[in-house]
């Protein structure tokens, strides 16, 4: 506690009731809600550094994993196991992120060899092959997140731009309407370039139709793009606190971003499409700027020597989040769907605190469909 | 592909002027004029164009730096006469307008500092002051101070001191934020104050 944040590093939560997530070691572990406790269902163990990115997919219930160690494992149940299959990324630096497609049959991997990597599975050979997208990104990939196309994939990076690229694979994808009429995209073809924030970008996502794309800035700034592949138009929206890490979209008019404030902050869009700042979602917390403004004053000015009249105590104490459900940063949201429901209206947030919290909007906000 | 870059500052809380697909909204007085057009930048534009000019390069063309400097000279003559007129908060609000953020150029950003400090140092009633700035002004303000921070010369110091304690509590950590991360729009060239963001990135992250 205090020391060395010992944070979750990832987790994914399935059929409300199992989750899964790493507890920033090289293992998986995958916990089941029964009655009025969770247990410790099963360990996935198998790479050789951190797990960095989890992906559990619905349909066709499989975890993909990825880690610092270079390598990416697809794990399928067979009866009470869960059984890996290594599946080769060709990278030399550690992956980031994975996300599976819409229809599970690709995923895409973010790596620190500022590359991605989109894999997906080769029926006679029975295994997964990577096509490597390269020389795009100047530098770590963040974050992934799928257009509900199954083709269009959004990236960040902290190169601070974010990126849409065709991942169109013959054999896997077939040409139809939603691949777009007019232009016919190859695959790896960068489609749009979004150079927004003048530092590291995270967090990218699609809303619920495609049409919005949203990512997070590092100096506060949270981006909302529409008709990314049309006429890109761009909101930024500059935060009063501090960055977020991820963000999720709730509805098409509705986001959740998480981050370093400890706690969820709700974004709306208007009827014209105008997005803003609604409120933080956790009313326990106390906000952090004003007690930090006089704090960071008094710590300023012990620096450059000035002696500041009336303060009471010669020490500065290092401001604690006080209250709320998370103690640290959040980096991590997952939504928690029942069915096929289109509005998301619980989700759950893990962070360096080692917490999962679930969250439920139903009685406490309305959804803007 | 499509591409789409920022153009000025991000302002606090309100959606961004000048954007790409901005709904109309008045281009805001914070945003750098764009270079003046004559024959020789009307070249470097063709070059620019053309992939064989990088836009910083275009930005810190002679022309564009005479103009620029010319600029923030008769900016300096209107906050005199501000000053004179004991209108603190306008001859500020000149100073920050139209500053040279983007340009690499070292003589220029020390100009409009000196033009900024000018007016900072002229501002007794700092709470009456946030009364009528602007929030779109609270980001170029926050870089400045750090920029006086940096001097170490103790009345400037004070003076920003005083200022940045009240705009953190109406910007909001944020604020600072954007100010430690922007590469992009800064009031240094070389950053001199190395040592004191570090000092903040400590205060902070405390």
């Amino acid at each position: 506690d205090g020391s060395i944040p010992s944070g979750l590093d990832f987790h994914v939560g399935h059929l409300l009731t199992v989750i899964a997530f790493c507890p920033n070691t090289t293992e998986v572990h995958i916990y089941k809600f029964f009655t009025d406790k969770w247990e410790k269902l099963h360990v996935l163990a198998k790479h050789d550094q951190i797990v960095s990115g989890i992906d559990w997919s619905r349909s066709s219930n499989k975890i993909v994993t990825v880690s610092h160690d270079r390598n990416s494992y697809v794990w399928t149940q067979e009866g009470q196991d869960w059984v890996p299959t290594l599946v080769i990324l060709k990278l030399n630096r550690a992956a980031l992120c994975v996300h599976w497609s819409p229809k599970e049959n690709k995923f895409a991997v973010g790596s620190g060899a500022k590359s991605v990597s989109i894999c997906y599975y080769e029926q006679e050979n029975n295994w997964w092959i990577s096509k490597v997208i390269r020389k795009k990104h100047e530098s770590s990939v963040t974050s992934v997140a799928w257009h509900p196309n199954n083709i269009h994939l959004a990236t960040t990076s902290t190169d601070g731009k974010c990126r849409v690229f065709s991942t169109i694979i013959k054999g896997v994808d077939t040409r139809g309407p939603q691949a777009g009429a007019s232009v016919d995209w190859k695959f790896g073809e960068q489609i749009a370039q979004l150079d927004l924030s003048p530092t590291w970008a995270f967090g990218v996502r699609w809303s619920p139709s495609g049409k919005t794309l949203a990512y997070a800035g590092h100096s506060s700034m949270i981006y909302f793009v529409d008709d990314v592949e049309g006429s890109p138009a761009a909101q930024n929206l500059a935060l009063r606190d501090l960055p977020l890490r991820d963000i999720l979209f709730v509805s098409e008019k509705m986001a959740i971003g998480v981050g370093f404030d400890c706690n969820p902050l709700i974004f709306a869009a208007d009827e014209t499409g105008l997005w803003s700042f609604v409120r933080y979602l956790d009313e326990r917390k106390v906000t952090p700027s004003t007690s930090k403004a006089s704090q960071l004053s008094e710590a300023l000015g012990k620096l450059y020597g000035q002696s500041r009249q009336g303060s009471s105590s010669d020490t500065v104490e290092p401001s604690k989040p006080r209250g709320g459900a998370h103690e640290n940063c959040i980096t991590c949201i997952v939504p928690l769907r029942k069915g096929s429901e289109s509005i998301v209206k619980r989700f759950s947030t893990s962070g360096l605190d080692g917490k999962i919290v679930v969250w439920d909007l139903e009685n406490h906000i309305t959804i803007p469909k | 592909g499509k591409s789409l870059t920022a153009c000025s500052e991000p302002s606090s809380l309100a959606p961004q002027p000048g954007s790409v697909g901005d709904r109309g909204r008045r281009p805001s007085p914070l945003c750098e004029p764009p270079p003046r057009s004559n024959q020789k930048t009307q070249h470097c534009l063709a070059l620019l164009v053309a992939g064989e000019m990088s836009s910083a390069a275009y930005l810190d063309t002679d022309e564009n730096l005479e103009a620029l400097i010319s600029r923030i000279e008769q900016k300096s003559r209107k906050i005199e006469t501000l000053l004179k007129q004991s209108k603190p908060v306008e001859a500020l609000k000149t100073a920050l307008e139209g500053s040279p953020l983007k340009t690499r150029d070292e003589r220029c950003k020390s100009a409009n500092w000196i033009v900024v400090h000018r007016a900072m140092m002229a501002i007794r009633d700092i709470d009456g002051m946030f009364n009528s700035l602007d929030t779109e002004y609270y980001d170029i303000l926050m870089k400045y101070l750090y920029r006086g921070l940096s001097t170490g010369d103790r009345p400037t110091c004070d003076q920003c001191l005083k200022i940045h304690e009240k705009l953190t509590e109406r910007a909001g950590l944020g604020c600072i934020l954007r100010s430690l991360a922007d590469t992009v729009n800064t009031v240094f060239v070389v950053d001199k104050s190395i040592v004191a963001y570090l000092q903040l990135v400590w205060l902070v992250a405390s």
